[in-house]
């Protein structure tokens, strides 16, 4: 067996063991423990990289943990679609950790940092499995590695609002995970297996004996993967535990936990059940409907919110509407589109986040009403926050203007021509809460200081967290200006899957 | 309904409305500490469907036995998955209480509705 | 806790709690029981005898046992990358009823039992410590 197929397991474990090591470190030296997060996320990085080009050329990889073949042992599965989570998951990881150098200490107390950095990689390594394995018993335990990760770095923070907002995400997500739990229970009781494929093999056999059953079991699997990922009338953790913790926890939480059950649940969708399956029961509909009242309502509850990151977290559950509209719809372009969000999404809120970090840094402002003159203050964090609100807009040469052009093509595809207005009603409610703060930090001036010039200065923040921004900025202008090759990359998943 | 039916499963009759239970409970409960239990009871709940799930009438305990080299085992995957399920659960738990004590230690009571200030 | 009933009672029972712990550590590797449920009543007993009859081991001893755990807990830890890394034969079949027959698996039995007792108490002592 050669080295590449052993190393996508490897990397969970790297990560596993370094997230272990750093109670240990912070107890002993607690400046080491953030450039060796960094540094094994950026080996991360690199393996997936490598991977990631090692399966672009037709490559899948097939690798039994421990020597078991699959139907008896675990079997774990990189095709396109795990290897670019895998690079999303790694690269947007490394440059959050790099943000974290000079943010952390600002934001959170001395003594909980190695805990910060334990959280982190615990939930990055979860992530990584949930994403590459092909087992639905070892996804449910990926599942809660990540959910447990993702609460203790709402936890880390440590202030009443924290805390309390943790034990709400811990309650509703293990219900979550209950559900999914008990869907996993509903599929191995039809078929006997818990490897995706001969999940597969069996159920298109059996489907006709258990009618019941299948819908059953879809059912509790959309309610625990809708509850774990915020779909929209199961998004009441969302808003509380993505604003009130520190940013970098807010960025990864937001940009890619979210997203992973996604992954997740899609994975069991379509090579579990098919796609047959999912255009026969009502689930489709389900999904459809709940994916658009996610898509308008996030949107109006993100417009009341005053509190910079509260709205932010609103507008990730609007996002998460486009993700499963693109599931729903169910055709190439539809999740071609969904796909490419789920990209696009992570860079974007990923540069949201980190620039509300970093203008908290500089100026210790959170409210929306506060943003005058920060235009002229801090140029380039407010060039990469206009670069991503643009985006989410859907304003064209930027990122997010790809994905709904690709949702719009894929409503026409299954013969539902009005969910456009639904898809450009949500962009112009996007636009009602993202240009108010782009028209402040521009075109007016502080209270006291309006007769000052209109002078560009330097950003006062450390370097350490500008790069990142600038980075993601970079990587939306590069989504949007060229977005064939990421495409080419996606319709090999979609082609493979339907 | 026949009630023959309903009585041949009836262990998994008792398992969904264990789990509809824990659930309300968690939900509907304002105590932090009965919110935990409930989570309990639910996840309970899915062992058990589990267990039932891999038995089998009439089998024995899956123990290789060289006296006996084709007795009927029951299915013992499901009762090892469920052994990984309990850890997880035991570990929710106990983070659970670790944020319910710090809760304490803010607010001076573990009743929701006296401190649940979040929007 | 001062109630008298408990400490009479549990005096006397908290020898049967280990020994059944021990019983159910020792048929991990044939038998229905385990490392980690045996772990688990060796580690609530103690836990029991610890909130009934109070603290009474010192704080330097109670660090031991949270650092210890988390030192089982990555030992463990690497142990498993070796055994999912590397494809393995699986060892004998073992005879039931005897103790050293499946190679290496009862000594990980007692190894897994150490690790859930040194996990549970540090869970407790660091709640309790924060409290």
């Amino acid at each position: 067996m050669e080295l590449v197929s052993k190393l996508p397991f490897l990397c969970v474990i790297s990560t596993l063991i370094a997230s272990f090591c750093m109670p240990v470190l912070a107890r002993w030296k607690k400046e080491f423990c953030a450039p060796l997060a960094t540094f094994i996320t950026g080996a991360v990085f690199a393996t997936a990289l490598f991977v990631g080009y090692h399966v672009s050329h037709g490559n899948v990889i097939h690798f039994p943990v421990s020597g078991w073949p699959p139907p008896w042992g675990i079997e774990i599965v990189v095709d396109t679609l795990s290897s670019m989570m895998l690079m999303l998951i790694s690269g947007i990881c490394f440059l959050i950790l790099i943000y974290s150098f000079h943010a952390i200490k600002h934001e959170l107390e001395n003594n909980v940092v190695g805990w910060y950095y334990t959280a982190f990689l615990l939930c990055m390594a979860g992530m990584i499995g949930l994403v590459i394995t092909n087992d639905i018993f070892n996804m449910y335990v990926f599942i809660e590695v990540t959910g447990i990760g993702a609460v203790a770095l709402v936890a880390s923070k440590g202030t009443r609002l924290a805390t309390e907002a943790a034990l709400k995400y811990l309650l509703l997500a293990t219900i979550g995970s209950g559900f999914v739990l008990f869907g996993i229970g509903f599929i191995y009781m039809m078929t006997g297996n818990l490897n995706l494929n001969y999940i597969a093999m069996e159920l298109s056999e059996v489907k006709d004996s258990y009618p019941f059953l299948i819908w059953t079991s879809l059912s509790f699997l959309v309610v625990g993967f809708g509850v774990k990922s915020a779909l929209f009338p199961l998004h009441l953790w969302l808003p509380d535990a993505h604003s009130s913790t520190a940013s970098p926890s807010s960025a990864v939480l937001s940009s890619l936990v979210v997203k992973v059950y996604i992954i997740a649940f899609l994975k069991i969708l379509l090579i579990a059940f098919g796609l047959e399956i999912f255009h026969e029961t009502y689930i489709r509909s389900l999904i459809l409907v709940l994916s658009v009242v996610a898509m308008l309502a996030g949107s109006f509850f993100a417009f009341v919110q005053i509190e910079l990151k509260r709205r932010l977290a609103y507008s990730t559950v609007a996002q998460i509407g486009y993700v499963f509209l693109g599931i729903g719809l169910g055709t190439p372009w539809g999740l071609t589109a969904g796909m490419l969000h789920i990209l696009v999404h992570a860079c974007m809120k990923t540069c949201l986040f980190l620039t509300a970090g970093a203008v908290y840094y500089q100026t210790g402002r959170k409210k929306v009403n506060q943003f005058a003159g920060l235009g002229y203050k801090m140029p380039i964090t407010m060039g990469a926050f206009t670069v991503a609100s643009f985006s989410m807009v859907g304003i064209p040469l930027f990122g997010g203007f790809i994905s709904k052009y690709g949702l719009a093509l894929g409503s026409l595809e299954a013969d539902l021509p009005l969910l456009i207005l639904v898809i450009i009603l949500s962009g112009l409610l996007n636009a009602t809460y993202y240009f108010p703060i782009i028209g402040q930090a521009y075109f007016s001036l502080e209270e006291g200081h309006e007769h000052e010039e209109k002078t560009f200065q330097k950003d006062k923040i450390p370097l350490s967290m500008l790069v990142p921004i600038a980075i993601l900025a970079v990587c939306i202008l590069y989504l949007g200006i060229f977005p064939g090759g990421v495409l080419d990359f996606i319709n090999q998943t979609v082609v493979k899957l339907l | 309904m026949d009630v023959n039916i309903l009585l041949a499963n009836f262990p998994y009759l008792v398992t969904i409305v264990l789990f509809a239970m824990g659930t309300l409970i968690v939900l509907t409960q304002t105590n932090l500490i009965k919110k935990v239990i409930g989570i309990n009871i639910m996840e309970t709940a899915i062992f058990l469907f589990f267990i039932i799930v891999g038995n089998i009438q009439g089998g024995v305990p899956p123990i290789f036995d060289p006296q006996m080299p084709d007795a009927l085992y029951i299915n013992p995957l499901p009762s090892c998955l469920m052994l990984t399920g309990i850890v997880v659960s035991f570990s929710v738990t106990a983070f659970a209480l670790a944020l319910i004590v710090k809760l304490y230690i803010f607010y001076g009571t573990i009743c929701a509705p006296n401190f649940m200030k979040l929007k | 806790m001062h109630d008298y009933v408990t400490r009479v009672v549990f005096r006397y029972m908290l020898l049967f709690v280990l020994l059944y712990g021990f019983y159910v550590i020792m048929h991990g590797h044939l038998s229905p029981g385990g490392g980690f449920s045996g772990g688990m009543i060796v580690g609530l007993g103690l836990l029991l005898y610890i909130l009934i009859f109070g603290q009474l081991w010192k704080p330097n001893f109670r660090q031991m046992i949270i650092d210890l755990a988390i030192i089982f807990v990555g030992i463990g830890g690497i142990l498993e990358v070796i055994k999912f890394l590397i494809p393995h034969e699986h060892g004998p079949v073992g005879i039931p009823g005897t103790l050293f027959s499946v190679g290496i698996m009862s000594v990980a039995n007692f190894g897994i039992s150490i690790l859930v007792t040194s996990t549970i108490l540090a869970i407790y002592y660091m709640i309790s410590e924060e409290a």
